[in-house]
């Protein structure tokens, strides 16, 4: 037999990158609104000035105002535009989601590599800190830690961000400790890699899978969340507009107009909504069980 | 018990030792994360110069931090958790106050939600991919992205303001009245539960879904037993675990979502103090809270491993 | 046969790997190993799994340390280096591991994978790098359309291909082959083994070719080590390990070879194992092959054998080695002990 018999067939091509989330996108509806809805989402944000038809700020007399063809969602208890207010909110929400994952990542996915890629009494003293983080209320310790490190929105994401460290730092960490077994980092290290550069190299891109998907997750868990601190008054501070503080407001006013809490509790809604269903679909989507196809 | 069970209780107890000792490292180190210095910052702009060194005393600021943590924590053994910096209250006595009010709508959540979650979890595991079955998904994944205090304030608006079933707000104490302890209840803890019924019912369901579909499982079907039988003999008692690992978890996320259900409905809980103190920079009141609640949710964990090894015999090889 | 006085270019000597286990317990995966390697030589060590040899192969490649005595590189001990020398000089020291799917990043493209040691070497420029690479996949028969695809895109004979091509690019003077073609399929194994043949000729290399597959090892191998249980039990030239084992257990594993050949042709006389692996975390007293003996003497549970060298350069760690009524290869096996050579028949 030839030795190169078995090379020397050509490779099939394969399916290009776009194509594969084109198909995902066809196979998974769900997933395509959310992302469609996201999108929207911050194309509103960054446009906020020229989508919002009236300033947030902006008040008039006519307050508590019901939905009519001036104020598309009624007005507020200040008479401004609650429509304006809700698009305006739009930016800090996703500042907020955003930059608690970032901080939660950055402080979780250090500690959680180093804990498995090193084990031994690192991985035990790193874990034994995670164990006891967890086992506190995280909405609780939240707000301990904006009441020590001053009430605002980033200070409360800040929180939020160390709050949600040692979940990642977990995932992190068993993710490390299997691909750190796996050949092809032994491999790396006969041909006299690095660590830093094995960690950077290997490790992180193969573990990094699962953690997309939990930080996706988490974005819905940290929106969620900044929901609640601005509502009890611990997040974005008057006058500017959030969708949590705007429910504290339609709160107080919830005798006279009831219908004020249904605009910016459905936005919140929709949106957790959009991450966790992105989240889920790319959980489904990175399943290796169902990868064999591709 | 057996004398195995015993050891694993004992085990268990030894190894929250640790943890404990980290929570009082994190308790006592949440005043480090305040910028600037401590007693100036909790004094507030306003304050004199004899106010913020009165308050840098009480708090025992100009010592080392060594000599701080053993103070506060030789406080704390003892069950002094120093005095509030606004009302020159204990803070144990506060916190304790309180609490009832909070371990009432969250037990009552809990049980709600397991109530709840186990006929939805069941009856979509038994249909899986069928309607039924993605109806329940559905109203499970919109659980856990509602916020839990938009409920609550629904559920004011509809049956509290518009049909005036239930009271708007306020609590009652279970040990003076509880009938209309509970009644004041009710609405907090429904919304309380909402995101629990969810997590739940999302764990029992696949959890289920594998059991029924194990080899084990489908040799019973093929023995003639019927589907209600493995169901109750087999499927639950295999899910046990599971469904005590999410309570447990659950139970956790619940004792934090109560701060915003607290704030809705006007409960003097735990979750208003530590949200009031905070505004307020009364730092020993939030430490107080957060250790209390810590040692709370350590205690339901360390209750869970134990059922856990109770109910599974593996567990007790180790 | 390389019987020239020259440095070993691997020399283990007293060799322990230990691993922690529950309770305190140590594993013992190798004990006590010590053997050399001389210079373009193909050394065989053969086991069961559970033997030892994998963690005994990686120890010469440094992927472990080992937890007792020492290993020498040419005589040079890698962990007396510093840590930036030893990644340096252990380019030098490779190895082809069993599962050539696991060996590769998955996301990493065939081109790049040839080209990480050369790309952590930083020693070429980065056309020379990408040319060695093409000339690497051609000369082990690969062809560079491949250079683009991504691993699950293989086959696993194309994968081993791609690792031998891969530690090609460093000029290696030691290739560990650990069970290197165990995972292929038979028609594959034979070409991948010629492949090996020729390029020991062609860059000089050395091979220790680890396996549980005595045809495989007993036809490519210049001399044969048999582990069991962390230990070396036989050591000697391949064709006198196969052709007069010395120790109870080659004999076993001669006779647990199966044999291509007709029923009325084959042997009769096969000797069969009993019993289990014992744990190596408790290994048996004396003899650790005594267990499963069919030659125990109650002297075998008291006293660790000793080596006793039966002909020159061939030598068994057994109390009676030389005295036993052992079948011998030719019995074991009419045709293959017969006739050892160097190239592999296509029927292997």
């Amino acid at each position: 037999m030839s030795v190169l018999s078995e090379g020397a067939v050509r490779p099939v091509p394969a399916p290009r990158r776009r194509s594969r989330f084109m198909a995902w996108m066809r196979a998974d509806t769900r997933a395509a609104a959310s992302l469609v809805f996201l999108i929207l989402l911050v194309g509103a944000s960054l446009l906020a000035n020229w989508v919002a038809p009236y300033s947030p700020l902006e008040q008039s007399m006519d307050i508590l105002a019901p939905p009519s063809a001036a104020h598309l969602l009624g007005t507020d208890d200040l008479g401004r535009d609650v429509f304006s207010r809700l698009v305006h909110g739009a930016p800090a929400s996703l500042y907020a989601s955003v930059l608690a994952v970032l901080i939660g990542t950055s402080i979780g996915l250090p500690f959680g590599v180093l804990a498995g890629y090193l084990g031994g009494w690192v991985d035990t003293a790193v874990s034994r800190v995670i164990d006891t983080i967890l086992s506190c209320p995280s909405i609780v310790l939240a707000i301990a830690v904006t009441g020590a490190l001053g009430i605002g929105l980033t200070n409360s994401m800040i929180a939020v961000g160390i709050v949600f460290s040692p979940g990642l730092a977990r995932l992190i960490r068993v993710q490390t400790m299997i691909v750190k077994g796996e050949l092809y980092v032994d491999a790396a290290r006969t041909f006299g890699m690095s660590t830093p550069r094995l960690v950077l190299r290997h490790i992180l891109p193969n573990a990094i899978q699962p953690i997309i998907v939990q930080v996706t997750l988490l974005l819905a868990t940290a929106l969620l969340a900044e929901a609640s601190l601005s509502f009890l008054g611990l997040g974005v501070q008057p006058p500017h507009p959030s969708w949590g503080q705007m429910l504290a407001r339609a709160y107080a006013y919830m005798e006279i107009a009831p219908a004020q809490m249904y605009a910016p509790g459905l936005a919140i809604m929709f949106t957790a909504l959009a991450f966790n269903g992105l989240g889920e679909s790319l959980r489904s989507q990175l399943d290796p069980t169902r990868r064999r196809s591709d | 018990m057996s004398r195995r069970t015993l050891k694993v209780v004992g085990w268990r107890l030894l190894q929250v030792v640790p943890v404990i000792v980290l929570a009082t490292f994190a308790v006592f180190g949440l005043l480090q994360l305040v910028p600037g210095d401590p007693a100036a910052v909790i004094a507030g702009e306003t304050a004199t110069a004899e106010r913020i060194a009165q308050i840098r005393e009480m708090l025992g600021l100009d010592l080392p931090l060594w000599q701080q943590y053993a103070q506060w924590l030789g406080g704390a053994v003892q069950g002094d958790l120093s005095t509030s910096l606004i009302t020159g209250l204990p803070v144990l006595d506060e916190v304790l106050r309180r609490l009832p009010n909070t371990l009432l709508i969250v037990f009552y959540a809990l049980l709600l939600a397991v109530g709840i979650s186990l006929p939805l979890g069941i009856l979509a595991a038994t249909h899986v991919d069928g309607r039924v079955d993605r109806f329940v998904t559905s109203i499970a994944s919109l659980g856990i992205t509602v916020p839990n205090f938009w409920v609550g304030m629904i559920l004011v608006g509809l049956f509290a303001l518009q049909f005036g079933w239930f009271p708007t707000t306020g609590a009652v104490s279970i040990t003076e009245d509880p009938g209309r302890a509970l009644w004041h209840a009710t609405l907090p803890a429904i919304a309380l539960a909402s995101s629990g019924i969810a997590e739940i019912t999302r764990q029992l369901r696949s959890a289920l879904i594998e059991v029924l579909s194990s080899q084990y499982v489908r040799t019973l079907h093929a023995k003639g037993l019927s589907q209600s039988l493995i169901l109750w003999k087999h499927g639950l008692k295999n899910v046990s675990l599971t469904l005590l690992t999410v309570i447990g978890l659950v139970f956790n996320r619940t004792l934090g979502a109560t701060v915003a259900i607290e704030a809705v409905f006007a409960i003097p809980g735990t979750g208003s103090l530590v949200v009031a103190s905070a505004t307020n920079k009364d730092f020993p009141v939030v430490q107080g809270v957060v250790f209390i609640l810590v040692m709370i949710v350590i205690l339901c964990n360390l209750l869970i491993d134990i059922l856990y090894s109770i109910l599974d015999p593996r567990m007790n090889k180790q | 046969m390389n019987a020239r006085a020259t440095t070993p270019i691997v020399s283990i000597d007293d060799v322990g790997v230990h691993f922690p286990v529950s309770r305190g317990r140590t594993l013992k995966a190798v004990d006590g190993v010590s053997l050399d390697v001389m210079p373009r030589e193909t050394f065989g060590i053969i086991g069961e799994s559970g033997s030892g040899k994998t963690t005994l192969g990686r120890a010469v490649v440094c992927l472990e340390k080992p937890s007792a005595g020492r290993i020498l590189h040419a005589g040079i001990d890698p962990y007396g280096l510093s840590s930036r020398e030893l990644r340096r000089h252990r380019r030098g020291y490779q190895v082809i591991f069993q599962d050539p799917n696991a060996a590769l990043d998955p996301r990493m493209t065939i081109l790049k994978s040839i080209r990480e040691p050369m790309d952590v070497a930083g020693e070429l420029t980065v056309p020379e790098r990408h040319n060695r690479a093409i000339e690497m996949m051609e000369r082990v028969g690969l062809s560079p359309d491949f250079a683009s695809r991504y691993p699950h895109e293989l086959s696993g004979g194309q994968k081993q291909r791609v690792c031998i091509a891969r530690v090609l690019t460093l000029r290696p003077e030691l290739i560990v082959c650990d069970e290197a073609v165990s995972a292929l399929d038979v028609s594959i194994q034979a070409d991948i083994l010629n492949l090996f043949a020729e390029l020991q000729a062609e860059f000089g290399l050395t091979y220790i070719f680890i396996t549980h597959n005595l045809g495989v090892v007993a036809h490519v191998s210049d001399r044969i080590a048999v582990m069991y249980l962390g230990r070396i039990v036989e050591i000697g030239r391949a064709e006198d390990v196969v052709g007069t084992p010395g120790h109870p257990y080659t004999e076993a594993l001669l006779s647990a070879e199966p044999v291509a050949l007709p029923a009325h042709l084959r042997g009769q006389n096969r000797v069969m194992l009993q019993g289990e692996l014992p744990s190596p975390i408790a290994p048996p007293s004396g003899c650790r092959f005594r267990t499963r003996c069919r030659f125990v003497q109650p002297i075998c549970a008291q006293t660790e054998p000793p080596w006793r060298e039966t002909t020159p350069g061939h030598a068994s760690a057994c109390h009676f080695a030389g005295e036993l009524p052992m079948m011998s290869g030719a019995e074991l096996h009419p045709l293959k002990a017969g006739q050892p050579g160097r190239t592999v028949e296509t029927g292997l």
